[in-house]
């Protein structure tokens, strides 16, 4: 119960990403996984930012377009659209360039800046209803 | 629904040992790991089987509890992952052929080897041909690999292994479980068809492989939910995704996109007679027919236009087959297609029993839908009928009416087997709902209400049997059906898979070679220089696995092992190419082949790679020897 409502409210504060902070968190882990990917190299870390990045967008995705939906079937949503951005923003990508460190790096960003904007255009939608 | 106190503690128990042992199913497959097999057959642990059966029993009693929804589906979906990751956990490189395709495009993604994608780019290749070749699903799939393999920092290899089990495993349950919900039956019945997707053996498979194909199936899945709601709804966010689904189904594979897009123009077409203010009459259903034939015919011909942006495509319709094979297979390919070269009778009844269910309960669907016109869920239904008839006629086009495909015909089962699962479900549940009716009316608190007699000997028998049945027998019955399916879709026959010292052997080249080499060997040396190197790496040359070059060098290699070859090779490599290596195998060309390979080369003055032997189980099973370009 307790642990639900923890959840809850994680939610809740990613979902209203107040002065961007949610978004400012997921940018600081994208840097976190730039610099392990270039100096560090840990398994542990990049394990750790994966989680938390994907957890973050998401839950900002999932708010976005599946709001009505119950909370599993939201998250679950929320989770394919971020591997469908992901790949679609990193097919680009590669087409134009090539998929190398700092070219994934503006993947991951670009994927964060359209969750994050999605997330604040519907919630603002749904303050002015 | 709440649960008493002791009812909950047997739900925890049931739980705690579910985990246990489906975590103790994990460690068989990894103890079951190998360095050189044919099948996974060949080397699992023999109590996978059994223990996989219990944890299926055991996750079958806590999906008719009243659990929470979201546990159960998180339970399904590790049971899930369980049973689509065999060829990942057990084979050193996953399954051979086009899994490890795949991996040859990606790893040159990953290692930054290529610009552009994969596109196997030359100066004759049209433009058209070229963009098809730049948004193919193999370029999707590399994006997604090398995405998450440099998130993970891990190297592409494990990535690449898992990424479909895992996405599979998650993803396809909670669409069967939405897909079924759409049918307006119960959240329990949703449930079991997520289970229930896995005693289709075609689309277990396919959940196994990492090939774009596989991820263009789960796409599609989701779009088909999505046309399912939008068929009941107009809310714009729907269409949207049912759009996207579709777009992303076709980026993944076009046979998957073509019959998203065929599935999409149906639902429109039955979104608009829906909304006619008179279904009934001839205009509405003539156009209902003409929508139903022109999705059906889709498929057959993109494969023909297919040519115009891929050179290796030559469909065509043809009679051919028909004066070709005697009529006795004919009749066979038409009612079950490959089945009829060579499987036994369980396999092609495990493949069969879903779908044939799943279209006689629809059958009765759509009979009881005549009586009941008001039904909510009435044009749900017609929809995935109609859907369900498009997937079976399209695959019989496919096999008996074309020739030249570029892809197996079998794939198509996997459209059906998606339909076909909540039918499935919902069948085996109508059967339950019906003993626990039963069962109620004769159970002593309804006779006490009703004031009836007290039960005979029979009936209490029959309560019994039936109790016995629902609690038992039935989770026992599917527990094996899914156990045993997975025999069904894991193949018996197979060439030996990528082994240990095959991939040994190529790291050991590629981690002590400075300069750009090249590497002459059979279309399994090929595939195991895929999984390290990529393919036509320019600095580390592995030829194409259809190369007619390739194959030509490598029987010259084999015919008369020399420099000549090795020199040739390297001339063939379009770059400076300065060292060529040669790698024979022992199981692939046999012992007596082996042996006079390498007495010829040592004649021929050949030298054998420092540290280029390897051994198995203390024979040896594979040499390496090269070639140095003088420089002088």
């Amino acid at each position: 119960m307790i642990g639900s409502i923890q959840l809850h409210k994680l939610e809740r504060f990613i979902t209203n990403d107040s002065h961007f902070l949610a978004t400012l968190i997921s940018c600081t882990l994208i840097f976190t996984i730039y610099v392990n990917l270039s100096a560090i190299q840990s398994f542990a870390i990049g394990i750790i930012a994966f989680v938390l990045y994907f957890m973050i967008n998401a839950i900002f995705l999932a708010q976005a377009f599946f709001e009505k939906e119950d909370a599993f079937s939201s998250l679950m949503f929320g989770a394919l659209l971020l591997i469908m951005l992901l790949g679609f923003v990193g097919l680009l990508v590669m087409i134009i360039h090539n998929l190398d460190v700092p070219m994934f790096t503006m993947v991951l960003l670009t994927t964060t800046t359209i969750s994050s904007l999605s997330n604040r255009r519907m919630k603002n939608k749904s303050d002015t209803h | 629904m709440t649960l008493t106190n002791q009812t909950s503690k047997l739900l925890r128990i049931s739980e705690l040992l579910y985990l246990l042992s489906t975590a103790f199913s994990f460690y068989l497959l990894i103890a079951s790991r190998t360095g050189e097999a044919h099948t996974v057959w060949q080397v699992l642990h023999p109590a996978f089987s059994s223990t996989l059966f219990i944890a299926t029993f055991l996750l079958l009693t806590i999906i008719f509890t009243a659990e929470k929804t979201t546990h159960k589906l998180l339970f399904i979906i590790a049971h899930s992952i369980l049973i689509h990751s065999l060829f990942s956990i057990i084979f050193p490189a996953g399954d051979l052929s086009g899994q490890q395709m795949a991996i040859g495009r990606t790893r040159l993604v990953f290692d930054n080897a290529v610009l552009h994608g994969w596109t196997g780019w030359r100066p004759t290749m049209p433009v058209s041909t070229f963009v098809f070749e730049m948004f193919k699903g193999i370029n999707l799939q590399a994006a997604l690999s090398t995405i998450f393999a440099r998130m993970f920092n891990v190297d592409i290899l494990y990535v690449h292994l898992f990424l479909v089990p895992v996405m599979w495993g998650a993803f396809i349950p909670v669409a069967s479980f939405l897909t079924t919900k759409t049918l307006g039956v119960s959240e329990n019945a949703s449930i079991l068809s997520s289970l229930l997707v896995s005693v289709f053996p075609y689309a277990t498979y396919f959940g196994a492989i990492s090939v774009p194909n596989s991820l263009g199936f789960i796409f599609f899945f989701y779009s088909l939910y999505f046309m399912l709601r939008h068929l009941s709804t107009n809310d714009s966010k729907t269409t949207y995704c049912m759009v996207i689904f579709s777009v992303f189904s076709f980026l993944s594979h076009y046979l998957t996109g073509i019959m998203s897009f065929s599935l999409l123009f149906l639902t429109l077409a039955f979104k608009t007679y829906e909304g006619e203010k008179k279904p009934s009459s001839i205009n509405t259903r003539i156009l209902l027919v003409v929508s139903f034939v022109v999705c059906l015919s889709l498929l057959p011909l993109s494969f023909i236009y297919l040519r115009f942006f891929q050179s290796a495509s030559n469909a065509v319709f043809t009679l051919d087959k028909f004066h070709e094979l005697p009529l006795r297979e004919i009749v066979g390919l038409f009612f079950l297609g490959e089945l009829v070269y060579g499987f036994d009778l369980k396999t092609i009844l495990l493949v069969i029993a879903g779908p044939m269910l799943a279209l006689l309960w629809m059958i009765c669907q759509l009979y009881r839908l005549k009586r009941n016109p008001d039904d909510k869920s009435r044009i749900r239904i017609y929809f995935l009928f109609t859907a369900f008839l498009i997937t079976l006629v399209d695959y019989r086009i496919l096999k008996l009416f074309m020739s030249g495909l570029p892809i197996n015909e079998e794939r198509l089962w996997v459209f059906s087997d998606f339909i076909a699962a909540p039918f499935v479900a919902v069948a085996i549940f109508a059967v339950l709902s019906s003993f626990k009716t039963f069962l109620k009316s004769k159970s002593p608190s309804t006779m006490a209400f009703a004031g009836l007699k007290p039960l005979s000997k029979g009936d209490v028998f029959r309560v019994l049997s039936l109790l016995l049945a629902i609690n038992v027998l039935i989770p026992v019955l599917l527990s094996g059906w899914i156990t045993l399916s997975l025999s069904a879709a894991y193949p018996r026959v197979a060439p030996l898979q990528t082994t240990w010292y095959e991939l040994e052997a190529v790291r050991n080249i590629e981690d002590n070679t400075p300069e750009r080499y090249v590497v002459i060997g059979d279309i399994w040396t090929t595939y195991a220089g895929e999984v390290v190197v990529g393919i036509s790496n320019p600095r580390a040359y592995y030829f194409t696995e259809l190369s007619k070059i390739g194959h030509e060098l490598f029987a010259n290699m084999t015919q008369d092992p020399s420099s000549k070859s090795m020199l040739q090779a390297m001339n063939m490599t379009g770059t400076d190419t300065t060292v060529a290596y040669f790698i024979i195998t022992e199981p692939r060309v046999g012992t007596v082949e082996y042996n006079r390979v390498i007495q010829q080369a040592q004649q021929n003055g050949l030298p054998t790679y420092p540290g280029g032997i390897y051994y198995y189980k203390g024979e040896e099973k594979l040499r390496i020897f090269y070639y140095k370009k003088s420089t002088d």
